[in-house]
């Protein structure tokens, strides 16, 4: 069994959150994660992978304040869990540890 | 500051309507952040088609409002739970599950089956559109010996008079039986078929419909007739038979009448008290017979003509009754004495009338039931409901106790007192609903066979609604009622005993369970023994020296006069085969579906009469029904003979006669069906033997007192010949007797019967409700017996240590067992002084149906009472044996 369940997608949208620690909110983690990885991201994907990534209790979220640009709507903080923090870090050793074990001939292809 | 720029309005309202209220505001902020960057960057048209494109790539399940609404203002939640843990307790208690959802599944099935049956006896004849104004006319006719005799039917004129004379009366049919007729284009096919004649305003006065013809003028020509849709196509085959001819056996000028089909209708509904195939036009009797009119218009005497008034709404039924009397009186002959009384019976209580009219054919009464059976099988729905009901009462207190730690967790959690009994009446209802729907399944797929077996058209569709409603109602308040019980038990411990597991299953809760095992085995009980004694009754009439032979005995039914005549030749011929034992010539026989001539008796001792059945018969007679002859000799031959007759022994008592032989006794009258006739002068006889008493009608009636005279009397003509047989094939000797008959007379098809499945059919209806009974009694012991095992189970388990204690300390097996099975046998033997006193009243009035009943006592009743304590004991010995069977290792070690 899985031990942190962390889509790909789902995984870029907790590492930016991250990156933005305090700034980061829907428009701006879209933002962010458009010009870091030169993609595009709908709205509908990310507040969807938001949602899911609530109910999996990997991050949590604060109103913020309501500004102009906003037309007087309220800014949803999100910020990362502890639990989200394991995840990510379970996600990357995997990763890590995949990587290490790749040995060096199997990359190292030359074509002549 | 300028305007802000607003992006689409219509995307962006239906992102509104859509998205989850909870994420609405901010989700929405950065759509219209976005938005406003990109107006300022790229332009609006480009900047509202990525809107547009982000509200719809926003249309996913995570962010569409949920249907059932997010804020949980109310507690459906907690409406779930119960659900939930009510599905889990069933999961979590298999047997008692699978026990509890059968036992209901049956006793729920029984009853709506039982309740369709009673819809179905109680719409007769509701389906006419003026049912609740149409009467019958009653005729109490009060005899010379005192008693009074019934009658469903009247004199002819009296309706036509009463309809003209009458203003509340606003219609009028009169309908009349003739017996039967014979009809077919093919010789080689021909058949009699039970006719009645008809007033021609039959089809606008009752709602019987019609497939061809019109109702108006159906039955208005002479010679029409009416012909159901199977005799149309048992004549005519498929198709139209409107206007086509049939040859019928009457003879008119020497030649045969053919009748013209003038309708065809739909067979009669089951639920009607008429039941008719065959009707002829009244008009057709003017032509075949000169004087009809005048007996029609002018007869004040005769009870052959059954009559249905309509009256007009709010009339006086008592005045009309009355003045229908005062008609009849002042009509009726000068030199007859008048001793009728009148009464107009209501249409829809034809069918369950408690007296038993008399009445001029079947066809005026069929399938006739009597209230008392109603109100059985009425009764009868209700306690297998009760007794599924108390079962599962018992089974549910059981099972609730043992969730006392759970109640004790709930409770210490601040759970209300209501909650809990809600969440136990859930289980009922969830319980409840499951067997319900299982039962309504077993009901469709039973019905067929139930249809075919009570010969009815019960559906559960045709139920009104009123009725569907009633019933479910019923169930359901009986079944919630019964759940009230365990839950106010189960709820009402204290905490501290609930979470110490040391609730006692005794005190209240288990004695109340106990009186209700009582209850279910005093119902058990009472219907064992009721079958019992119904069989032993239905044995009895079946049994029962009859006083006559009546095994292996053909009837042939005399319908042609060919046969009738020379009836000398025609015995010789008959009794040619080698099978044919012997054979006679009677004009009754017994089980007779005629009716009997009575002929009112006179003697020197007796001076007012007393009414016998009239047979006569020839020299072999006596013979072939091997009839005792006691004293003197028998009728010899029938002309030499024609003064003389023989007597059964009772006729002898009632005519107060010592010494009979060689005395002379005299018939004044004779009465056919429902016709008196004063003979035109007394006939006078001499008795020359005695005969032993015999049955000749059903068991139901007493036994009457016979007369046998010569054939040919002035009372009546030959009607049957018996044969006597003795062969292995009946079918080749059958086909023997259908040569002989062709040969004596070529037109008219040979009619026989089995007299002993005569006797058979007087109690087809007895034995079909003693089928019922068994069934129904198996069913409630099945259910008793579930219960039982259910509640044993449950003392065994609690009881699990104390079994073990006793099994290390030596106790055997059997001291085990009866150590269990006692306490509960304690309860089927108090159950059987409750039910048996029941059952024997409830037996005794039953039996009073029938002039002759097995007498019944101790030992059936015994007989029901140790069935049922076996069948118990076999149920508690088998979880008793097991639980002592086991060993004590396994319930002791658990601490």
């Amino acid at each position: 069994m899985k031990k942190y369940q962390l889509g790909e997608f789902e995984e870029i949208v907790m590492l930016t959150i991250a990156i933005l620690y305090k700034e980061a909110y829907g428009v701006a983690i879209k933002n962010e994660i458009e010009s870091r990885l030169k993609r595009n991201v709908s709205m509908g994907a990310m507040h969807t992978a938001l949602v899911r990534l609530e109910d999996k209790g990997y991050i949590r979220s604060h109103d913020g304040e309501p500004t102009e640009e906003r037309m007087g709507r309220p800014k949803k903080y999100f910020q990362v869990t502890a639990l989200g923090k394991r995840a990510m870090e379970y996600s990357r050793e995997t990763r890590n540890a995949l990587w290490g074990a790749i040995p060096d001939i199997s990359l190292n292809v030359k074509f002549s | 500051m300028k305007k802000p720029v607003a992006p689409p309005k219509l995307f962006h309202r239906f992102f509104r309507w859509y998205c989850h209220p909870r994420m609405l505001n901010h989700i929405e902020g950065d759509l219209l952040e976005d938005y406003g960057v990109r107006v300022a960057k790229k332009g609006k048209w480009i900047a509202d088609l990525r809107f547009v494109l982000d509200v719809l790539l926003l249309l996913r399940p995570e962010i569409i409002r949920p249907l059932e609404g997010y804020k949980n203002l109310n507690t459906y939640g907690m409406y779930k739970n119960y659900f939930k843990i009510s599905f889990r307790q069933l999961a979590k208690n298999k047997t008692f599950a699978a026990i509890n959802i059968s036992v209901l599944t049956l006793g729920f099935s029984c009853f709506i089956l039982l309740a369709l049956y009673l819809h179905d006896e109680l719409s007769f004849d509701r389906f006419h559109a003026d049912a609740e104004k149409i009467y019958r006319i009653i005729q109490h006719e009060q005899q010379e010996n005192g008693t009074i005799r019934s009658v469903s039917s009247v004199a002819p004129a009296l309706g036509k008079e009463a309809r003209e004379q009458f203003q509340e009366i606003e219609d009028m049919c009169r309908l009349s039986a003739f017996g039967r007729v014979t009809l077919g284009n093919d010789p080689q096919t021909r058949t009699h078929e039970r006719a009645l004649s008809a007033d021609p305003n039959f089809f606008t006065f009752f709602n019987f419909p019609l497939i061809e013809g019109d109702p108006k003028s159906v039955l208005q020509n002479s010679d029409a007739i009416v012909i159901s849709e199977s005799i149309k196509e048992k004549y005519f085959g498929e198709g139209p038979a409107l206007g086509k001819q049939i040859w019928s056996g009457y003879m008119r000028q020497g030649k045969p009448v053919y009748l013209t089909v003038g309708g065809v209708m739909k067979d009669f509904p089951k639920n009607s008290h008429l039941q008719i195939s065959l009707l002829f036009s009244d008009a057709t009797w003017n032509v075949q017979y000169n004087d009809y009119a005048q007996y029609v218009n002018t007869d004040w005497v005769d009870t052959e003509y059954t009559t249905y008034l309509k009256l007009k709404p709010q009339s006086d039924v008592a005045l009309l009754t009355s003045k229908i009397k005062n008609l009849v009186k002042s009509n009726y002959p000068t030199d007859r004495e008048f001793k009728s009384n009148f009464e107009l019976q209501p249409l829809q209580e034809i069918h369950t009338e408690t007296e038993q009219f008399q009445s001029a054919a079947d066809e005026f009464n069929a399938h006739n039931i009597k209230p008392f059976y109603l109100y059985t099988f009425a009764a009868l729905g209700i306690i297998l409901l009760l007794t599924a009901c108390l079962n599962y009462m018992n089974l549910a207190t059981a099972v609730a106790i043992k969730r006392t730690r759970e109640i004790g967790t709930r409770k210490t959690l601040g759970a209300p007192r209501f909650q809990m009994v809600t969440q136990f009446i859930t289980d009922s209802i969830v319980l409840l609903l499951l067997s319900l729907i299982i039962a309504i399944a077993i009901v469709y797929a039973v019905l067929p066979f139930v249809n075919v077996f009570a010969s009815k058209e019960l559906s559960i569709t045709t139920l009104p609604v009123e009725w569907m409603v009633g019933v479910l109602l019923i169930i359901f308040i009986v079944g919630i009622l019964s759940a009230q019980y365990p839950a106010f038990i189960a709820t009402r411990v204290s905490i501290v005993d609930a979470l110490k597991r040391e609730v006692k299953l005794g005190g209240t809760s288990l004695s109340v369970r106990k009186a209700l095992l009582v209850a279910q085995f005093a119902i058990s009980i009472m219907m064992v023994a009721s079958t019992l004694v119904i069989y032993q009754q239905l044995n009895y009439l079946r049994e029962k020296d009859l006083g006559f032979n009546h095994e292996n005995m053909v009837v042939i039914d005399v319908n042609s006069r060919n046969l009738r005549r020379n009836f000398e030749t025609v015995k010789t011929e008959f009794s040619k085969p080698t099978e044919v034992l012997g054979i006679t010539a009677s004009t009754r026989v017994p089980g007779e579906w005629k009716s009997f001539p009575i002929a009112t008796t006179k003697s020197s001792e007796n001076i007012n009469g007393s009414e016998m059945i009239f047979v006569g018969i020839d020299n072999d007679f006596l013979e072939t029904y091997q009839i005792k002859l006691l004293a003197g000799r028998t009728i010899n031959d029938p002309v030499a003979d024609s003064l003389k007759i023989v007597l059964t022994q009772l006729a002898v008592e009632q005519l107060g006669l010592t010494d009979p032989i060689g005395q002379t006794i005299e018939i004044p009258k004779v009465r056919y069906g429902e016709r008196m006739e004063e003979l035109e002068q007394p006939f006078r006889v001499e008795i020359i033997g005695v005969v032993e008493d015999f049955h000749f009608e059903s068991l139901r009636a007493n036994m009457m007192p016979v007369i046998f005279g010569a054939l040919n009397t002035s009372i009546q003509v030959i009607d049957y010949y018996t044969l006597k047989i003795k062969t292995n094939d009946w079918a080749q000797t059958i086909e023997t007797l259908k040569t002989i008959n062709n040969k004596i007379d070529p037109n008219t098809p040979l009619e026989y019967t089995f007299l002993d499945s005569r006797f058979e059919e007087l109690y087809v209806t007895d034995a079909r409700r003693g089928q019922i009974f068994l069934t129904l009694s198996i069913i409630v012991v099945v259910i008793a017996c579930l219960g039982l095992f259910a509640l044993v189970s449950y003392s065994v388990e609690s009881r699990m240590k104390e079994i073990g204690v006793r099994k290390v300390m030596g106790a055997s097996v059997n001291s085990i067992v009866s150590l269990i099975s006692k306490e509960f046998l304690i309860l089927v033997v108090i159950a059987g002084v409750v039910g048996l006193p029941i059952a024997w009243f409830f037996m005794r009035s039953w039996l009073h149906e029938f002039a002759y009943r097995v007498p019944f006592g101790v030992s059936v009743f015994a007989l029901a009472s140790l069935l049922t304590l076996f069948i118990a004991f076999v149920t508690i010995g088998l979880r008793a044996a097991r639980a002592a069977r086991m060993n004590p290792v396994n319930s002791l070690r658990s601490e």
